[in-house]
């Protein structure tokens, strides 16, 4: 009904489509957290060639095995004994003629499995821990702040050389418990100081405000927040197990042979350096460069989950 | 069940310092009707927030105490019920809406899990449900594309748009009073009406009561039945809101009506104050609190008086001894108010060593 004077002002919908094409800012898709997350992560260039090392460490030690061929760790070739790297064997043998890459891919797994697994606990253990301290403060802190205290002032190799001789059957899975019940203790102090800060915040109060129990509290509502520095620590922690483990190895506390590790790898081949260099440089190489790499992607993500970032 | 939803008696809560007890709220006696909307004003620190946080029951204890009263909601006194059941209090029959809406979402989670959040709690519905639920809270609330918008985070929204969300978790399980803290102080002017029209409206259609704490006499005026004036964490007057504007009996109600600037009078006239600042919590002087800013006072004053009706309006209750509205009071007030300025201009008048250097 066109009144002559009146101007039509609802615009119809081929002029909205319209509008829309001309104002591109108003109709772009809004990023998701993640995606924010993720821009920002890839930015970094040290920390994107950590995380491909990373991803081809894990083909490589999960997948190379079968793709290769080299998937007999512990079989003895005499013929082949102490053989230089060459085609057939790229890292080449020992001096009783095993072949070092598929040790080495066989070792990687479990040093991986180890440093993953064993961070996991550590930072389960640890976020139990530093969220029940920060949380409800007071004595609760006093408490297992201070027995945070006590594992951290205890010589934690000596410790650990004691415990495996006495508990560990060489098996990955005490070693991972071992290091497990000793690195929470980083994460937990990380987690109570963050959840000191944290339940100070007014979304925590408003989050009481509408009935919710402590624990739904700590965990949906303040652990998110947290997230950050506890992914970061995570990752960090991962390098740092690796390294333990190989140490452990190293000297004889960690996996018992036949079960390969780098760590075990590199005291194996110790005693042969002068003769057979490549049988420390191989694993000594592979722990260095894993480890750096999750230390770069440790940072990365230090930055990309920065708590004050903004949608850039 | 009485007269009132809601009944605050002689409520103390005080907080534990080094230097001794800060009392916060200190003998705060009020009530709630069903469906009524209560404002409560007062300048800063007056203990109005605390009233707020003390019927939530959410005073951090310690520092905090409730050192005395009760807070009676339909009968049951909020101060004497177990955590558990205080938590179904909370949220399900009264919610509570934050001066800043900045800071009161949590960053890390979409604003329709949020608002589901109460009514997974209170309700117990499925996620599913509750999240359906929630969309439609946020359009009753006026956010536009609801659906899509449900999954977004805190910082994608602006201030009134967040203080939009925060309405509708307060209302998410249709609680039976909003306890609004300075719902507007934190946004744009603009939006300011928006949203104070938008929590009357809400509340009309649930038949919510509303407590309205602000600072601000204007948005009382227009939002309320009835006002509660707080000073020093005691309540000094309460009356029906026009019965309030109309006739104030209360020297700090007085003071603070004519601190109003006004856009009707001349531009030249000097703002009004009220002189000096809220007494020290710490030591609260004896008797009334108001006493030693007040240009009525007698003494009579060094003791408290009782907050009782106004003559002839058993609806309008004051705490002060004096009659504001008798002549002779009125002129005593304002010799007093003016040797008080006087004596004011003769410290800002008298000469100090620099201005005498500067003008010889």
């Amino acid at each position: 009904m066109d009144v002559p004077g009146q101007i039509n002002i609802t615009p119809s919908e081929e002029e909205i489509e319209e509008l829309l094409e001309l104002t591109p800012a108003l109709v772009q898709k809004r990023r998701s957290q993640v995606r924010i997350i993720f821009d920002r992560f890839i930015r970094n260039r040290a920390a994107l060639v950590g995380a491909a090392y990373l991803i081809l460490l894990f083909f490589f030690c999960f997948l190379g095995p079968t793709i290769s061929g080299h998937n007999q760790p512990d079989v003895i070739h005499p013929a082949d004994a102490s053989q230089a790297p060459i085609l057939k064997y790229p890292f080449g043998t020992d001096d009783v003629g095993r072949d070092q890459f598929a040790r080495a891919m066989a070792g990687g797994q479990v040093s991986l499995l180890v440093g993953l697994t064993s961070m996991l606990a550590a930072i389960i253990f640890g976020i139990g821990i530093g969220s029940l301290a920060g949380y409800y403060g007071g004595i609760v802190d006093n408490l297992l702040m201070r027995l945070t205290d006590v594992v951290l002032a205890v010589p934690l190799y000596l410790l650990l050389f004691v415990l495996s001789a006495t508990f560990s059957d060489g098996s990955p899975r005490s070693v991972i418990f071992l290091i497990a019940i000793f690195g929470w203790t980083y994460a937990a102090r990380l987690v109570r100081g963050e959840y000191l800060a944290l339940k100070e915040r007014e979304y925590v109060l408003a989050a009481r405000t509408i009935g919710a129990r402590n624990f739904r509290i700590m965990f949906r509502h303040m652990l998110p927040n947290a997230a950050g520095p506890i992914i970061v620590n995570a990752t960090l922690l991962v390098g740092a197990n690796i390294i333990l483990e190989s140490v452990l190895s190293y000297f004889g506390f960690g996996l018992h042979p036949p079960t390969s590790s780098w760590g075990n790898m590199i005291s194996d081949g110790q005693a042969l350096y002068e003769l057979a260099p490549w049988l420390v440089f191989a694993p000594g190489l592979l722990i260095f460069v894993t480890v750096l790499s999750f230390n770069l992607v440790g940072d990365g993500l230090r930055d990309a989950l920065d708590p004050y970032m903004t949608e850039r | 069940m009485g007269e009132y939803l809601l009944e605050v008696q002689n409520l103390k809560t005080y907080f534990k310092v080094r230097a001794g007890k800060v009392r916060a709220v200190d003998g705060a006696s009020f009530a709630v009707k069903a469906g009524e909307r209560l404002g409560v004003v007062g300048e800063s620190g007056c203990g109005k927030s605390v009233t707020a946080l003390s019927i939530m029951r959410l005073v951090a204890q310690p520092p905090g105490e409730y050192a005395g009263g009760s807070i009676l909601f339909e009968d049951q006194d909020l101060l004497e019920l177990p955590e558990s059941a205080m938590r179904k209090i909370r949220g399900g029959h009264i919610g509570m809406i934050f001066q800043d809406p900045m800071t009161c979402l949590n960053p890390t989670m979409a604003v329709g899990k949020q608002i589901a959040e109460g009514l997974r709690i209170h309700l117990k519905l499925g996620s599913d449900q509750a999240l359906k639920r929630a969309v439609s809270l946020l359009e009753q609330v006026g956010i536009p594309d609801a659906a899509t918008r449900a999954s977004a985070y805190p910082h994608q929204f602006s201030g009134g748009m967040r203080q939009r969300v925060m309405i509708a978790i307060a209302l998410a399980c249709n609680p039976k009073l909003l306890i609004a803290d300075e719902p507007t102080t934190a946004l744009d002017v603009t939006v300011q009406a928006q949203i104070l029209e938008l929590i009357s409206g809400v509340c009309n259609e649930f038949g919510t009561a509303v407590i309205l704490i602000t600072h601000d006499l204007g948005v009382v005026a227009g939002m309320t039945d009835r006002v509660v004036v707080m000073y020093a964490g005691k309540v000094v007057e309460t009356a029906p809101t026009d019965e309030l504007f109309a006739n104030p009996r209360h020297p700090y109600t007085l003071g603070l009506l004519s601190s109003v600037p006004r856009l009707d009078e001349q531009r030249t006239r000097e703002l009004r104050t009220i002189e000096g600042a809220p007494p020290d919590l710490l030591q609260p002087p004896p008797g009334c609190p108001f006493m030693p800013r007040c240009t009525f006072a007698r003494a009579i004053c060094r003791t408290m008086p009782p907050l009782d009706p106004v003559a002839g309006n058993a609806a309008h209750l004051k705490a002060c001894w004096v009659d504001v509205t008798d002549p002779k009071e009125q002129a005593y007030a304002d010799r007093r108010r003016k040797a008080r300025l006087e004596a004011m201009q003769a410290v800002i008048n008298t000469p100090t060593d620099a201005t005498v250097q500067q003008t010889s």
